[in-house]
């Protein structure tokens, strides 16, 4: 059993208009998302903004509430859980902001932040809670005395590992990550995700990570989806999709990326996307990456293609697209016929 | 040679403030050439947006002050220009593309004004003939139905296109010098390349100089020639773009190319931070604003400024580590990768 099931998971955000605030249209931020996350590895979310990560991340904690789908977390619906098991099953889910200016309370000493989750859960006693706090903050890297002061006190980097701190206070299994490292400048980054690294080994913590930068998401995830418009068009092991990605959009987010490599740059050819990303309220017929994609056909027009499995046996690799690209040793090829995996089953 | 466009000598910008003086910028030099793209690259922090603004001479006094350095436009003094004069020169000589395409376009006026109004400001022109020639920016930069789009306001205008916006407006009166602050990074990354492509073809097309701040190193090695390499207000290092990715001498810059996690990593590595905080601009010691972070640092670092040193054709340095032993420790580091045969 996975420890986190996601399934066919949709959140529609109404568009309400005019004075009767009536519904007359729908931002489909997730629109049928499946994936699981295995204990102890990092699932990363990865793609453009208006792709809807940060709501599959919001939507998997009911942050807010799901349109459709399920989501089960050891087993338990997550879904259909009551307020009092909700609260239970948050000390094993827990989340980390983009921003650390914005997530922490100005007003809150630090110890009243990390310690905030104890003393709801009621656990230990506030001599208790205080070691705790100290504890935690040690093992995040700050020091003890940092209790006793104010969020304004710290720089961007000091105030994210308070914000984990506050996340790993009440023992989670799971931790969400949105954008943890996007706010911060590149030397204090690598110490954030080296940190984040040693508590996934010391913890044995699982984590869905979820940022717009591929570099860091290759650097930290074991497994990899990458969303375009309330989808996941692509999912597989990280090495591998960063390898051998087969979704036309994978292939030119990541060419997309520039390198640190003045040498590598001169010689890469880019591809270069037409247009920007369309509405997320008013999503394209068929594929939704159809407009922008440089391999669409007829077919790619007509339906949105399913997840399915290309590569070889064994491989974890699944994409959405009818002409996804196939590898044979170091030879890329695509198919001129549409691959039948991805064509969705006709609905009775 | 091409011919020299700007010419800074010890620049200097501090901001005057309640809690003590902020040494924004502390003695940068640099010359920018015709043709030339020159990437400043730093944290937040280091001072790369206050040079740039000091050279536009935007620096907002009180609390701002340019206290010392020589600002050369061409011939032209530009700390000695009458703030007419400096008002000529702006959008019409050197230009500026910000980061924030929504916050730098005024929402209530449309598009087509916006970079007409920069037309009939600089150029003799009619408005008529400023409202055509913002419709053939548009297209120049890449906006599809350019003749419908000037007619348009900001909001209607994805996070791409308004940086184009901005870019046309940019280029409108044919500057000599373009200082792109940020130009991508509130971008999506395909759109971004679309950015970098745009810039790349207008600086192509009227040989101007830029100047590119910017925080992500991939985009330096895309498209810099030269790469100025700021902490803590002071240029660390200077030289053409191979030569820092490849030839670094300071420690600053090797901790940056090591920090980063990379597209092109073969094998999962540990990354290596820089240790420490970004330092406090106000407490900055008298020699390198480095010393508290660098693992390599020596007695003197933290009192005196080392003078710039010769390491390479224009690349230059400030460290007061011996040249052989800089040579010596960089060959140690795992990340510092061997110039490509």
């Amino acid at each position: 059993m996975s420890l986190l099931e996601v399934r066919d998971l949709k959140k529609h955000f109404p568009i309400r208009t005019g004075v009767l605030k009536r519904t007359t249209g729908h931002v489909y931020a997730v629109d049928g998302v499946n994936f699981t996350v295995e204990e102890g590895e990092t699932m990363g979310l990865v793609g453009e903004s208006g792709g809807g990560k940060s709501t599959v991340g919001r939507t998997v904690l009911r942050l807010t509430e799901a349109t459709g789908g399920g989501v089960t977390f050891e087993g338990v619906d997550v879904m259909k859980a009551s307020r009092s098991e909700m609260n239970v099953l948050r000390r094993d889910m827990q989340i980390v902001f983009q921003d650390p200016y914005a997530s922490l309370n100005p007003r809150m000493r630090i110890r009243d932040i990390v310690g905030e989750a104890l003393k709801i859960h009621d656990i230990g006693t506030e001599a208790e809670r205080k070691t705790r706090v100290s504890e935690l903050l040690e093992t995040v890297g700050l020091t003890a005395e940092h209790a006793e002061r104010y969020p304004h006190e710290f720089s961007g980097g000091q105030r994210q590992r308070i914000g984990i701190a506050r996340a790993l206070s009440l023992n989670p299994k799971m931790i969400v990550l949105d954008e943890p490292v996007s706010a911060l400048d590149v030397s204090i980054r690598a110490q954030v995700l080296n940190l984040l690294e040693d508590l996934q080994d010391e913890f044995h913590l699982t984590f869905l990570f979820i940022s717009h930068d591929l570099s860091v998401v290759k650097h930290i995830s074991d497994r990899v989806a990458v969303m375009y418009l309330g989808k996941i068009v692509e999912i597989s092991d990280s090495a591998l999709l960063y390898d051998r990605p087969q979704h036309p959009y994978t292939e030119a987010l990541l060419s997309a990326v520039p390198i640190p490599d003045p040498h590598t740059e001169r010689a890469r050819q880019r591809i270069v996307l037409e247009g920007d990303v369309p509405s997320p309220a008013n999503p394209p017929k068929g594929c939704v990456f159809h407009p922008r994609c440089p391999r669409a056909q007829e077919i790619c027009t007509t339906a949105m293609p399913t997840l399915a499995i290309t590569g070889e046996a064994g491989e974890r690799h699944e994409v959405a697209c009818y002409f996804p690209a196939r590898f044979t040793g170091d030879q890329r090829t695509v198919s001129s016929e549409p691959f039948e995996g991805s064509r969705p089953v006709a609905q009775s | 040679m091409a011919e020299r466009l700007l010419d800074i000598r010890d620049l200097s910008t501090h901001f005057f403030t309640h809690a003590g003086v902020v040494k924004a910028v502390n003695g940068v030099s640099f010359t920018l050439h015709r043709g030339e793209t020159i990437g400043i690259v730093g944290e937040s922090g280091s001072g790369k947006t206050v040079a740039a603004m000091s050279l536009m001479r935007l620096i907002p006094d009180p609390p701002g002050k340019i206290v010392e350095g020589k600002l050369m436009l061409g011939d032209r003094d530009l700390r000695a220009l009458t703030d007419d004069e400096m008002r000529g020169v702006r959008g019409n000589d050197i230009a500026m593309i910000f980061q924030d395409p929504m916050t730098s376009l005024n929402p209530v006026m449309k598009i087509g004004k916006q970079i007409a109004e920069a037309i009939v400001l600089h150029q003799d022109k009619s408005k008529s003939e400023a409202w055509r020639m913002a419709a053939e920016l548009l297209a120049r930069v890449g906006i599809p139905d350019a003749e419908k789009r000037v007619d348009q306001y900001p909001f209607e205008f994805s996070g791409g296109m308004r940086q184009r916006a901005m870019i046309a407006m940019a280029i409108s009166c044919n500057p000599d010098v373009l200082i792109a602050d940020e130009p991508t990074t509130a971008l999506d990354v395909t759109i971004q390349a679309q950015i970098i492509d745009v810039m790349r073809e207008m600086q192509a097309q009227f040989d101007s100089g830029v100047i590119l701040i910017t925080h992500d190193l991939g985009v330096i090695a895309e498209i810099s020639d030269k790469v100025m390499v700021m902490y803590g207000g002071r240029t660390v290092e200077y030289g053409p773009v191979d030569e820092i990715f490849y030839n670094a001498h300071h420690p600053y810059t090797w901790g940056l190319l090591a920090s980063l996690p990379r597209l092109d990593a073969t094998e999962k590595a540990r990354l290596t931070p820089i240790k420490g905080q970004p330092p406090n601009l106000i407490t900055l010691p008298e020699g390198c604003p480095f010393t508290a972070r660098c693992p390599y640092r020596r007695p003197e670092c933290r009192d005196q400024w080392p003078q710039s040193e010769t390491v390479g054709p224009e690349h230059g340095v400030n460290c007061w580590i011996p040249e052989d032993e800089r040579v010596a420790l960089r060959a140690e580091l795992r990340q510092f990768k061997e110039p490509a045969a």
